[in-house]
């Protein structure tokens, strides 16, 4: 309320912001007149004088699916902070905290993530929770790629009979993933057929639907979506037995406080333990749309899960391999999936 | 509302809020920058003013995404502008609307001043007033085309979206309140989501903000010559 | 040293070729000046230059004996503040004619003055000195002090100009063509605020092509031709015997330009 009642100063009072750098835009309520920039003071004091904030650096797919709005609330309640949330794309979020201009990353991008902790602009890196994609089209799927048990082998069906696919083409997580299924499929996607339009997931299934094209969806988007469009899942994703090489494994990430000394790194790191806590994984886990669950908490497990400390190819002295990560993926899927869902 | 049934009314007056304001702000720096700027240009002879000239005018198409973009260079922590940690608050909205707003608003007021004859700044001098005088009574005549400009130089930053999504960030909190989120940006997200009548009643919020505002402006352009400022 | 406006030894003009060379004349308090000639002689240059919109490229403008390009800009605010003018063309802004005549007082006043005034102004009706209406009552436009500006006909609007120009009490009052497109009607009511004014005691100086009106209402005419003073004093003796041929010529209506 308090911040509202300001834009209402803010609006009436337009002509006192001639000087921009007089006001540094903070989400501070106006009785924080104490000087303090808020994000010296201890989380959780009590004082609500000087709320801490967190930059969340995001994929539009935790945003728009609703996610963030069960999490954040609790978070923010619990350490007395705001969390200003930006949703974008994978790679642009990925960008936004190389530039330090975010505080924490929440993105789904696997071999992006490792690079950008490689760069040393990211420390800490924590598996949060997964879905999977999964590959829909048209009811009356033109190309015939229904039921396919490999992603790849769909892919190249579809460029075969040159049936319509939209792409992402933003460089998002989603998008990262359909290039590594088409590396996969061993199809150069080149052609009338293949458009990029560089949108994001709702718009791009919405687009879909309109050409009657294929395309590939995070499956908590498509869900979300389902009701306005009439495309079909085609292909599952490995939560419902499709190939493993849709899985969707989403990661946090503080930006490494060395590189920017003015990131608030206690607060991320705080974000990144509340995502990965009992709490918070119960939240992700309890988290539905029309029924279904969007999302699934991984971070917590009785047995080891190194492979979320170290790059994802790492061979860890020769015994992994990254089909044994698949192995134990598939394994959990197995374990803790109901055969329902 | 058609369509907004699952938009509550704090998230609707908060987002409103942060375009009128951001807008209101944006025009009321350029009015403050490019009227002195038309004057200048029109009254002062100097070496390329017509690059000047043409310079605005181009500015006038400048797209609003390399707008955004530069902006984001500039204030990004790791750019020039860092230290002011300006990036991703209102303030940094206004700016880059200020950048897109002031091109339009110089030419159009441009114009304005310029249709004002010369024998009337002539009239003004020659009865003892000063050069200040002079500009002031050329502001005076083109009063009608300088709403204009501001108009239209509001239109600009109000429909604008794709520099605020950038330097933005589209942030709201997590009671529903906007911090940088905007008509325009709110209908990208819905968009998004693929809630298309839901993006369009945001739409037809934008474009009831746009016809006040202008009908606000033809108010004050329609009050006769001699009875508004006697 | 002598009262009044006086041009001396002016030469001023473009790269082409100078529109004035060697001007000089004057106007004393008190009497009317013709400076007459065929359109298109250096008549508007020249009362710009008195005016002082411009400098003169060389020669001296002085007014009550003191160069005016050599004083400060202040003092030389003072003295433009002397000298009213009025144009061939439409020149009233758009606004009440009675904010027009105002205008030149208004200039003159503090900017506090002034600020305070457009305040009250917008809050109810300004009152206006009583110069305005003085001036008003000169060229008898003083019933329609509330009209619009826009809404005058051209001759009374060239009236109001005139009033305008005389609002302040200037000492000297510049007229360039005033009359050259109105009806005798409205020529009349301005030839006898131009009489008026020599009454008071300004001194008149008034451009015209217009032979008869510079017998009409002058004291002294200066001829201009081609960008030089070819013939100037009384204007009984200019026009009865002038001593340049081309006067003569132009007198009797057969130099035509």
């Amino acid at each position: 309320m308090a911040i509202q009642r300001r834009r209402f100063l803010q609006a009436a009072g337009v002509g006192a912001i001639l000087g921009l750098s007089g006001c540094t835009g903070d989400a501070e309520p106006p009785q924080a007149a104490d000087g303090e920039s808020g994000s010296q003071s201890e989380s959780g004091n009590g004082s609500s004088g000087s709320k801490q904030e967190l930059t969340l650096a995001t994929t539009t797919s935790t945003y728009d699916t609703g996610l963030l709005d069960e999490l954040n609330p609790v978070f923010e309640e619990k350490f007395d902070a705001t969390v200003k949330t930006i949703p974008q794309g994978t790679g642009a979020a990925i960008e936004t905290a190389r530039n330090g201009d975010a505080d924490v990353i929440l993105v789904h991008a696997r071999g992006a993530e490792d690079e950008f902790l490689k760069e040393g602009y990211g420390v800490n890196r924590r598996d949060v929770m997964f879905n999977d994609f999964v590959v829909v089209g048209p009811a009356d799927d033109p190309a015939g790629i229904e039921g396919m048990e490999s992603a790849a082998d769909a892919f190249a069906t579809i460029a075969e009979s040159e049936a319509t696919f939209v792409s992402r083409g933003d460089d998002s997580g989603t998008n990262k993933k359909e290039l590594l299924v088409w590396d996969a499929s061993g199809v150069d996607p080149v052609g009338k057929w293949y458009r990029e339009i560089g949108k994001g997931m709702g718009d791009t299934l919405v687009q879909a639907d309109q050409s009657g094209a294929y395309t590939l969806s995070d499956r908590g988007t498509f869900l979300a979506t389902k009701s306005k469009i009439d495309l079909e899942i085609l292909v599952q994703g490995p939560l419902k037995g499709g190939p493993t090489i849709l899985k969707n494994p989403y990661g946090v990430i503080p930006v490494n406080p060395a590189k920017y000394p003015d990131v608030n790194y206690s607060l991320a790191m705080a974000y990144a333990g509340f995502l990965t806590s009992p709490e918070g994984q119960d939240i992700i886990d309890s988290y539905t749309v029309d029924g279904s669950q969007l999302f699934f908490p991984n971070a917590l497990s009785e047995s080891p899960q190194f492979g979320q400390y170290v790059p994802e190819d790492y061979d860890g002295g020769g015994n992994a391999s990254a089909s044994v990560s698949d192995a134990q993926f598939e394994q959990w899927v197995a374990e803790n999936v109901p055969e329902d869902f | 509302m058609f369509g907004l049934g699952d938009l509550n009314l704090t998230y609707l007056v908060s987002i409103t809020l942060v375009s009128l304001y951001v807008s209101t702000a944006a025009v009321l720096v350029s009015a403050t920058l490019g009227l002195p700027m038309a004057l200048a240009v029109s009254f002062r002879d100097f070496r390329g003013k017509a690059v000047v000239t043409s310079i605005i005018s181009t500015g006038m198409g400048f797209p609003s995404v390399v707008v955004g973009l530069l902006v984001l260079l500039a204030l990004s922590r790791s750019g020039p502008l860092g230290e002011f940690e300006l990036l991703f608050t209102p303030e940094a909205m206004i700016l880059s609307q200020t950048v897109l707003a002031l091109p339009v608003l110089v030419s159009v007021a441009l114009s304005a001043i310029q249709s004002v004859p010369q024998d009337l700044r002539d009239a003004a001098f020659a009865s003892g007033g000063t050069s200040t005088d002079v500009a002031l009574l050329v502001v005076r005549e083109a009063r009608y085309g300088i709403v204009t400009a501001l108009l239209a130089a509001y239109g600009r930053a109000i429909s604008e979206v794709g520099s605020v999504l950038i330097v933005g960030g589209n942030i709201v909190f997590s009671d529903g309140t906007s911090f940088t989120r905007t008509l325009t940006t709110a209908i990208t997200v819905e968009a998004r989501k693929g809630n298309i009548e839901t993006g369009i009643a945001l739409g037809g919020i934008l474009l009831a903000l746009v016809l006040a505002v202008n009908a606000l402006g033809a108010r004050f352009r329609d009050r006769t010559p001699s009875g508004g400022r006697r | 040293m002598t009262d009044g406006l006086v041009a001396a030894d002016i030469t001023h003009g473009f790269e082409n070729g100078a529109i004035l060379e060697d001007v000089s004349l004057g106007v004393e308090p008190g009497e009317i000046l013709a400076v007459v000639g065929p359109s298109g002689t250096g008549k508007t240059t020249l009362f710009r230059l008195l005016a002082m919109f411009d400098r003169p490229d060389s020669g001296v403008i002085e007014f009550d004996g003191d160069d005016v390009w050599s004083m400060s800009d202040a003092r030389r605010l003072e003295v433009r503040r002397r000298i009213g003018m009025g144009f061939q063309n439409r020149s009233l802004f758009s606004a009440s004619v009675a904010d027009n005549v105002a205008y030149g007082l208004r200039v003159r006043r503090s900017w506090k003055e002034r600020v305070a005034n457009a305040v009250s102004g917008v809050l109810g009706p300004a009152d206006y000195d009583e110069a305005v209406t003085t001036a008003l009552e000169t060229v008898g436009m003083a019933d329609k002090a509330s009209r619009d500006a826009g809404s005058l006909s051209a001759g009374e609007a060239q009236r109001v100009a005139i009033a305008r120009a005389l609002a302040p009490d200037p000492d000297v009052l510049l007229l360039d063509e005033p009359t050259s497109n109105l009806d005798p009607r409205n020529t009349a009511v301005i030839e006898a605020a131009m009489r008026a004014a020599r009454d008071r005691g300004i001194a008149v100086a008034l451009a015209t092509h217009d032979m008869q009106q510079a017998q009409r209402v002058s004291d002294r005419t200066a001829v201009l031709l081609d960008g030089t003073c070819i013939e100037s004093g009384a204007t009984d003796r200019v026009f009865e015997s002038p001593s340049d041929d081309r006067v003569r010529q132009f007198v009797e209506g057969k130099l035509v330009y």
